[in-house]
């Protein structure tokens, strides 16, 4: 009944019912949900509002999903119902040169966009590690951010217009420029729990005339996280300014050959973009700090080619963990910046003792931390150690004046989590947003809401 | 008519009392009207009933300065300018560009949140706002974000308040990231006549080293710099160092000339004045014979929207200044008349026409007895049905300042 209700509004391509074609459907990058009942991939607006119309007449749970790349189980079906895949809509559909902008479709790949305009001398900022694969609905439904997000912020100070689909099945768009309530604004970083984009008008940058990247080699951790201060005290807000420990660099230069020192405690990896004068201050001024910091080792990047090798280790990082163990856990804490000896302290402290190793490969200049718990999943031990450190993490953040997730987002992983950062009072307030967009909670059920916030209403 | 009684004034001077007055007032029907610095009463409709106005200027600490981590923390009825003098004393600054700053409330500010003109490098307003507080219509206090410069823990609810003119919640504390404050400040100025302007404005907008603002301007004389023009000027502004300001001049001058624009002059003392008196003109107002209008929109139509509105005021014998900024889009028209008298008659055809032809054009300045009379925001978005269910979901009472804004909101 569901089955053939979709396909005659999508066409038998366009729908998935088989068992082995909808077990990958069930996770993300993070965890394992329940296997869908269908999985969907609509090719234009009016066919995800028409399967959205089906799904609730069928009482069908609905989990907008990307790439699957998420690392907090968001596109994980926390309930089955239905998946809907946007890789049919994966285009961009118009690039305005002169106001800098396109409109995309959610399953564009992030770095196509920017390929796509390059020659018009654009780019688009926000550039997660997982750029080659994770998709722009994906980025949006996350607020995705990435290395470059220090100076150019996160993917909502780049989205411009969205076009929506609602669990009713009815379109409507939302811009930035509406007067009346900055309804993008919350749409980006929804995880897909308000509705689901379809299309959405991005703002484009302009490729900058330099660019230098430059590598400081540390042989202690603190040192390098007192000159992350130091770049920013001076006044300098660098384009990317990204940590590796000791841990991550030895198997990220086996795998990449970047260039990085591999005995060294940590390294920072600096960019900056302007014009050439400009380039020359901020080299002087932040190889000045890095010497005062103790730094053993300078570089500055001499050609794109050797930019790039710096670059190519960097967002290769997660990939060259398999070099140290099986498989990894990687959290997402945001600490102030000043924070981050202590924050780093913390990570060790709830690793050391139950014997796992964990590397750091993080984004320093926002205080974003990213600690790769590397362990086997095969030992059941070591999966219960894991967690328990991972949790002790997520508490020494918060106490250090921090925050539970500054890119990766809630999903299923932390919303009992989201307690320890919010009153019930904050949770309600946030659930009224909710009830407005979905009030039977059947978009992306499950996600970012503590069990229990809420539900009073729904039921 | 019966006259409305003038509403109660109430001037909270802590969390727990504002509360109280909130809780009061939406137990017993009583409509809130919350002011600020009343900066920009001017804008939007006349509350239809206020029965009691809330004043938010006794909330006014400035709780943090964290300045090593470049964020801060205020209570929301801080005045703008004195934000930034006590950041400025650790080189930093919040980047929200209002006018009359010295009156203008960070709280009115970011309930209005108008993004300004230096957006295109810093940001909108919504784009450094790392955490706030809100209180909300039956006086629950509901927190969003935090202090770290990055963060995606559950739905952003601060920007869904920023812009809502008070209609969702009252602001008590907003945490922002800060910027260190530019080395050197530069503002350049050149005569801008209607035939060099479409090429002159273009080179602008691709310069590498961008203007951090930069206005068209026609008229508005008194209020910006005191010139008698009649053909209009641009005025760009730049901040930085001083190797970002020279290399500015030189690409500026260099594509001015080639737009045929002959002569430009630099200021340097007094730039950020100039750039303080642009943003106040657009919402200065002559007492009862002027409307102004703000339209947004993409910059690449700037020029041509702007023009096409002041033809239409120009048909209708209004005098006209206009100002369109050229790296963001919005555009200001100001209608005016200099006889009281014959004002009334030719703004309400003109209104007509403006609304025809750009039917999103929101009044941001004109006295009372205009805005009574004319619907002040324009056209609803395409949204609107799911921002009236957010203001029935929030304040189920109507009681925070209701009607508003747009669409009744
Ligand atoms: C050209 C231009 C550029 C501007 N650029 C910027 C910018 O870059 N960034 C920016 O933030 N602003 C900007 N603004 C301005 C800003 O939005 C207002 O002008 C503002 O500063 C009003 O402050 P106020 O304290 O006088 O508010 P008021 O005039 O007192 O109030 C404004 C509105 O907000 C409500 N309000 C007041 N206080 C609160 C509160 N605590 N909680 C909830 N609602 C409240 C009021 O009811 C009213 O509806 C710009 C304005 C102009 C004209
Ligand atoms: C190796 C690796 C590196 C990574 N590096 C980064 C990084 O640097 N920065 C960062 O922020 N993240 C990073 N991530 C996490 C992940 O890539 C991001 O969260 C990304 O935004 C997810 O995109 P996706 O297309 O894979 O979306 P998915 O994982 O499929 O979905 C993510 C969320 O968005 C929702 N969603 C998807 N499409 C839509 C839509 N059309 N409408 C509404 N909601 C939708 C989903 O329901 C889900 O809640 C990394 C992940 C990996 C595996």
């Amino acid at each position: 009944m569901l089955k053939q209700r979709l396909i005659d509004a999508l066409g038998a391509d366009a729908v998935k019912t088989e068992a082995e074609d909808l077990a990958v459907y069930a996770f993300d990058a993070y965890s394992q949900g329940v296997v869908p009942a269908a999985v969907v991939l609509p090719a234009n607006t009016r066919e995800v509002a028409a399967a959205v119309k089906i799904a609730k007449d069928c009482g069908e749970p609905i989990v907008a999903r990307g790439a699957g790349t998420g690392l907090c189980g968001g596109a994980a079906p926390a309930r089955g119902g239905i998946v809907f895949s946007f890789a049919r809509m994966n285009r961009v559909l118009e690039v305005d040169v002169r106001n800098r902008r396109a409109r995309v479709q959610p399953g564009l790949i992030n770095l196509d966009l920017s390929k796509h305009v390059a020659a018009s001398g654009l780019f688009y900022a926000p550039d997660p590690s997982s750029q080659k694969v994770s998709t722009i609905g994906g980025n949006i439904g996350t607020n995705a951010g990435g290395p470059h997000c220090l100076s150019y912020g996160t993917t909502v100070n780049h989205i411009l217009e969205l076009e929506i689909v609602d669990e009713n099945g009815d379109v409507t768009t939302t811009s930035v420029d509406d007067v009346g309530y900055d309804l993008t604004g919350v749409l980006v970083g929804s995880e897909g729990t308000l509705a689901i984009v379809c299309s959405a008008w991005v703002r484009l940058l302009r490729q900058p005339e330099t660019v230098r990247v430059w590598l400081a080699a540390f042989d202690d951790i603190n040192a390098a996280s007192a000159a992350v201060t130091g770049i920013i005290g001076a006044g300098i807000i660098p384009t990317a300014l990204e940590m590796l420990d000791r841990v991550m660099l030895p198997p990220i230069e086996a795998a990449f050959h970047a260039g990085y020192p591999t005995d060294a405690a940590a390294v920072l990896l600096i960019e900056s973009a302007g014009f050439e004068d400009e380039m020359n201050l901020h080299e002087n001024e932040i190889r000045r700090v890095m010497k005062e910091n103790g730094a053993t080792t300078w570089r500055a990047a001499k050609s794109q080619a050797e930019r790039d090798a710096l670059w190519a280790g960097r967002k290769g990082a997660l990939g060259a963990t398999g070099r140290l163990a099986p498989n990894y856990y990687i959290q997402d804490v945001v600490v102030p910046r000043t924070k981050l000896p202590q924050a780093l302290k913390a990570v060790e402290d709830a690793c050391a003792p139950q014997g796992i190793i964990a590397g750091n490969v993080f984004h320093a200049g926002d205080g974003n931390l990213h600690p790769l718990l590397l362990y086997d999943r095969g030992d059941p031990k070591q999966v219960a150690a894991v967690i328990e450190a991972g949790n002790e993490i997520l508490k020494a953040a918060v106490d250090l004046g921090g925050t539970i997730s500054g890119e990766h987002g809630i999903g299923y992983e932390k919303r009992d989590t989201l307690r320890r950062i919010f009153s019930t009072d904050d949770l309600a307030t946030m659930s009224r947003v909710r009830e407005v967009f979905d009030p039977r909670r059947n978009l992306n059920p499950e996600k970012i809401f503590p069990a229990g916030v809420g539900c009073a209403e729904v039921a | 008519m019966i006259a409305a009684a003038a509403p109660d004034k109430v001037t909270p001077k802590s969390l727990d009392a504002l509360r109280e007055t909130l809780g009061r007032c939406d137990r017993e029907g009583l409509k809130i009207s919350i002011e600020g610095g009343k900066t920009l009463s001017g804008m939007g409709p006349v509350l239809p009933r206020a029965d009691v106005s809330l004043i938010t200027t006794g909330l006014s600490a400035i709780l943090a300065h964290e300045y090593h981590d470049l964020t801060c923390s205020a209570q929301s009825g801080v005045r703008v300018a004195q934000l930034n003098a006590v950041l400025g004393e650790h080189g930093q600054f919040v980047p929200i560009d209002v006018p009359l700053r010295k009156k203008a409330t960070i709280g009115g500010s970011l309930a209005a949140g108008w993004p300004g003109p230096r957006r295109h490098i810093y940001g909108r307003a919504r784009d450094f706002v790392i955490g706030s507080q809100v209180a909300l219509a039956d006086g629950t206090l509901a927190n969003a974000g935090g202090m770290v410069v990055k963060n995606v823990s559950g739905y952003d609810m601060s920007k869904l308040y920023i812009g809502s003119f008070g209609t969702l919640a009252i602001f008590t504390q907003l945490n922002f990231k800060t910027l260190p404050v530019p080395k050197k400040r530069r503002a350049m100025i050149a005569p801008l006549p209607e035939a060099t302007r479409a090429r002159a404005i273009e080179r602008i907008a691709s310069l590498v080293v961008p203007p951090a603002a930069a206005f068209c301007v026609e008229g508005f004389g008194k209020n910006v710099d005191g010139a008698d023009d009649i053909d209009g000027r641009v005025l760009l502004y730049f901040e930085g160092t001083e190797e970002l300001l020279e290399r500015a001049t030189l690409d500026t001058r260099s594509v001015l000339g080639k737009a045929g624009v002959p002569e430009t002059s630099i200021v340097d003392t007094g730039a950020a004045e100039s750039l303080d008196r642009t943003i106040d003109a657009c919402i200065a107002n002559k007492r009862g014979r002027s409307i102004t209008y703000r339209l947004f929109g993409s910059p690449g139509t700037a020029q041509e929207r702007a023009e096409r509105m002041r033809d239409a005021c120009n048909r209708h014998e209004l005098f006209t200044d206009v100002l369109f900024d050229v790296m963001n889009g919005d555009v200001f028209v100001r209608a005016s008349e200099r006889d009281a008298s014959h004002f009334g008659a030719k703004i309400e055809a003109c209104h007509a026409e403006l609304r025809e032809l750009e039917p999103r054009c929101s009044i941001v300045a004109c006295d009372s007895a205009a805005r009574a009379s004319f619907e002040a925001w324009g056209a609803v978005p395409a949204a609107i049905e799911k921002m009236r269910a957010i203001k029935a979901r929030f304040d189920p009472h109507g009681t925070l300042n209701p009607g508003r804004f747009i669409g009744g909101i």
